[in-house]
């Protein structure tokens, strides 16, 4: 009697599972079928397929997949392999709270066409279920003065360091980032900053006092250690992020994921100083052979080169953090974080880390989500490359995740324990 | 200002190059470059790039270089092999050859324009067409005995070599190939094998006496030279081919266009002689990032299994054998089978067979300026396939190979006549 097991069932999605098949025959070739539908309907798909051992077996921790979505030894490649049936469409939680992701694995006898779905020569079925937050995890409603987002205190009665979770992209709230990081012991404020409740339609200008009251926000928090608050930012968001770190001198420690060393697009100001946008050359887009958009050279001839547009980071008194995908073929990624810290270099800063993953592309996301390397960005663009290579951008989220708290635990807590 | 576009010539056989220049522009200025072709069903294929004109506003495809869009740097031919279709997975083939040209429409704006359809109108449009049969090229639909098909026949009393076209596992009867080759002075049957008229709704063996047939009909007719014929083909037309090259005697010059030296999936039957196919193992196919599948590694795998009976037995042909390789082939492991056949030749002291390779490119290697047709829908695995290719190297490849191709037809088929 074939037999699927994986362990643990339920658990938090950047937990490992460990998943084997049993009671097949020697040499059995088998598929291993993964597939999950998004709080919209959406539907992801997997596969892999495996040779069964002598004695029956396989066992994903050690045994290579043969093809499919992926080859070779990839414990989790059945999670970060997953496709959209829907080309383009990106995977994301909204509901953190109140629902995990339920995944549903199939062990089928591989004796089908490749992409029939509804196989019914199905072997062995599980469901999976992957949290975004950690039993005990709370969520806060924030609605305080301009302040829009949500709030994840971990559970307990400690202080814990405090992170404001910036995202990019197409504005709104995002919360997914955010539960994760509260789950592993952080008090995270998942800020938006536009489309979303009655903050303006289009970012029109990044106010840094609005940040600011985000950041003095947090540490009013009871259950916030201070002095000084962490910043996880990627793309737009990381450029606030690093805009945050220079004027404000509460932030200790911040994560930059993919974002420039200039400003883009919408003006910074804070405090009566405006930073212009960068000017950028739009005919530098190319398509490749499948028609989707890489923007990643538009900056090609200023903000690539030009010292005149880049942020004064030699002014910030925090830590930073780096990471850097290699094959984002959105921003030139390597290029800004390489020209970010010659200038904390030159002003004789050691007060930085660079990670720089090869085959990682723009989209960075905590460890197990699938490789998004392209999608469509409402009013920007229909199909928008990210890039990355799978393997690669599934190794970078694994190692980078675990970077990111050693990092921010590192820059966070030790500075209380600096003040007895 | 008077802004000018002009394509010279602007009706034309569809692989010969056009020379597009725009006048009249303000100097220096940024401009796009748009060709919209709709298809025989009014599906859309579209490609652009970004030019600067120079300080006498001017743009010369010839000599200046694209900055960005769907390709970059001096190709003047650029708009056609870059179109893309705007729904996923579509392939550009023209089906009416004789009464219709494929109508490109080229567009200038006076700005960047990447969205996919602009919000400002053209400043200055230009119509070009684009043939498959010359002047004078008749068409004869063909229904000999099991022979389906359509002959193509030059203008002129003849006799010309003859040639016969196969195609792949596309089925029904492709034609563009065979006008176009014999528009160029060749006489060209474009065989079908499967799924035309009266012929298998699906292929489940090749029988090699019905091509004989086919060989033997081109032969009888008046306006065809004897005593042998050609075989152009690609992908499973090209196993198809090899096999004709081994067993046929009239058959004294083949090109074979990545396609594989054993008989694969389906038996190859010629008279008392029945050679079994070797299966591809679908279980090394390889989900591509975007979902359409890659079956290269299934192909791959036929290599290390040692098959001697589906091997074909290419130190058999008597005739001359050239094949052709894209060396990003996506479907097959085009390089390693094409070396796998000129070694065998040469295990046998023979040195009919030459091969040419080239790097970049793709499965499906067109006449010149065809677009790359990276990706497509694939009816019999009811799937998108990856076909692979880099854009540039595999347009290079195109304009090479379709030169290459004719010269070695007519040094092998064009006989001098002793007139007695």
């Amino acid at each position: 009697m074939a037999q699927l097991t994986a362990a643990p069932l339920s658990a938090l999605v950047d937990e490992p599972v460990h998943i084997r098949a049993t009671g097949l025959t020697p040499s059995q070739l088998v598929c291993l079928r993964a597939s999950l539908s998004d709080e919209k309907g959406n539907l992801f798909y997997s596969q892999a397929y495996y040779k069964a051992s002598d004695t029956g077996e396989v066992d994903l921790e050690m045994d290579p997949s043969l093809g499919g979505d992926f080859v070779g030894v990839h414990p989790m490649g059945l999670f970060w392999s997953l496709k959209p049936e829907t080309p383009l469409k990106r995977l994301m939680k909204r509901d953190v709270m109140n629902s995990p992701f339920q995944i549903q694995l199939k062990l089928c006898d591989p004796d089908v066409p490749i992409t029939n779905r509804d196989s019914s020569t199905l072997t062995a079925s599980l469901t999976l279920e992957r949290w975004y937050v950690a039993p005990g995890v709370t969520r806060i409603e924030v609605k305080e003065g301009r302040l829009r987002g949500a709030l994840f205190l971990p559970p307990g009665d400690n202080h814990f360091p405090g992170v404001i979770d910036l995202f990019g992209s197409g504005g709104g709230l995002i919360e997914f980032r955010a539960g994760l990081l509260a789950s592993r012991g952080f008090a995270t404020l998942a800020l938006a900053y536009w489309g979303y409740d009655d903050l303006p339609r289009q970012l029109r200008e990044v106010d840094i006092e609005y940040f600011e009251e985000a950041v003095n926000f947090l540490l009013r928090h009871p259950k916030v250690l201070g002095p000084g608050v962490g910043i996880l930012s990627i793309c737009k968001g990381a450029e606030i992020g690093l805009s945050m770190a220079i004027n404000l001198k509460q932030i200790s420690a911040t994560v930059l994921i993919n974002g420039p060393n200039f400003v883009i697009s919408n003006p910074h100001v804070y405090r009566g100083e405006v930073s212009q946008p960068t000017p950028y050359s739009i005919e530098l887009i190319s398509s490749n052979a499948l028609g989707f958009v890489a923007f990643h050279r538009v900056y090609e001839q200023t903000g690539d080169v030009d010292s005149q547009y880049f942020f004064p980071i030699e002014k910030a008194q925090g830590h930073f953090l780096f990471i850097v995908g290699e094959e984002d073929k959105n921003i030139n990624s390597k290029c800004y974080a390489q020209q970010a810290i010659e200038q904390l270099r030159r002003n004789g800063k050691e007060n930085w880390t660079l990670l720089s993953y090869p085959g990682a592309g723009h989209l960075i996301e905590p460890p197990y989500s699938p490789l998004c390397y392209a999608s469509r960005i409402p009013y920007v663009h229909p199909n928008i490359l990210w890039g990355g290579d799978v393997i690669p951008h599934a190794a970078a989220q694994e190692h980078s995740w675990k970077e990111i708290q050693k990092f921010l635990r590192e820059h966070l807590i030790s500075t209380r324990t600096s003040q007895l | 200002k008077m802004f000018q576009l002009t394509a010279t010539p602007s009706s034309a056989l569809a692989d010969e190059p056009v020379a597009i220049r725009a006048t009249g522009l303000p100097p220096s200025k940024v401009v796009t470059l748009q060709a919209s072709l709709k298809d025989e069903k009014g599906n859309l294929f579209q490609s652009r790039a970004f030019y600067r004109a120079n300080k006498a506003g001017e743009i010369d495809l010839e000599q200046d270089p694209a900055l960005g869009g769907d390709y970059v740097g001096v190709h003047s031919m650029g708009l056609f092999w870059s179109m893309k279709p705007t729904v996923a997975f579509q392939r550009l083939l023209k089906r009416d050859v004789m009464n219709s040209p494929f109508c490109i429409t080229l567009d200038l704006y006076d700005s960047v324009c990447f969205k996919d359809s602009a919000t400002v109108p053209p400043r200055v449009s230009q119509m070009v067409q684009r043939w498959f049969s010359g002047p004078g090229v008749q068409r004869k639909q063909i229904r000999e005995g099991r022979v389906r098909g359509a002959l193509f026949l030059p203008p002129g009393e003849g006799p010309f070599p003859g040639i016969i076209d196969l195609f792949g596992n596309i089925g029904g009867l492709v034609e563009f190939r065979a006008s176009l080759l014999a528009s160029s002075g060749f006489a060209v049957l474009a065989l079908a094998y499967f799924a035309y008229e009266d012929l298998p709704e699906k292929l489940l063996e090749v029988d090699l006496e019905y091509f004989e047939e086919a060989a033997s009909f081109l032969l009888s007719h008046p306006k065809i030279q004897r005593p042998g014929i050609g075989v152009i083909s690609v992908s499973k037309g090209a196993e198809i081919g090899l096999a004709m090259a081994c067993y046929l005697k009239q058959v004294v010059a083949t090109v074979c266009i990545n396609g594989c030296n054993m008989v694969v999936e389906v038996p190859l039957r010629y008279r008392d002689l029945v050679v079994p196919p070797i299966l591809p193992a679908l279980e090394y196919s390889q989900v591509h990032m975007s979902g359409a599948v890659s079956l290269q590694r299934c192909f791959g795998e036929l290599l290390n299994k040692s098959n001697h009976q589906s091997v074909l037995p290419v130190e058999k042909a008597e005739g001359k054998i050239l094949f052709i390789v894209g060396e990003n082939d996506e479907c097959i492991h085009s390089r390693a089978f094409a070396e796998r056949a000129m070694d065998q030749l040469r295990s046998h002291g023979r040195s009919t067979g030459r091969m040419l390779a080239y790097p970049g490119a793709g499965h499906l290697i067109e006449p010149p300026y065809a677009p790359l047709c990276f990706w497509s829908w694939q009816h019999k695995l009811a799937c998108p396939v990856v076909w692979g290719g880099d854009p540039v190297a595999h347009a290079s490849t195109q304009e090479h190979v379709w030169g290459e191709i004719q010269k070695f037809f007519r040094q092998h088929l064009v006989k001098t006549t002793n007139k007695l």
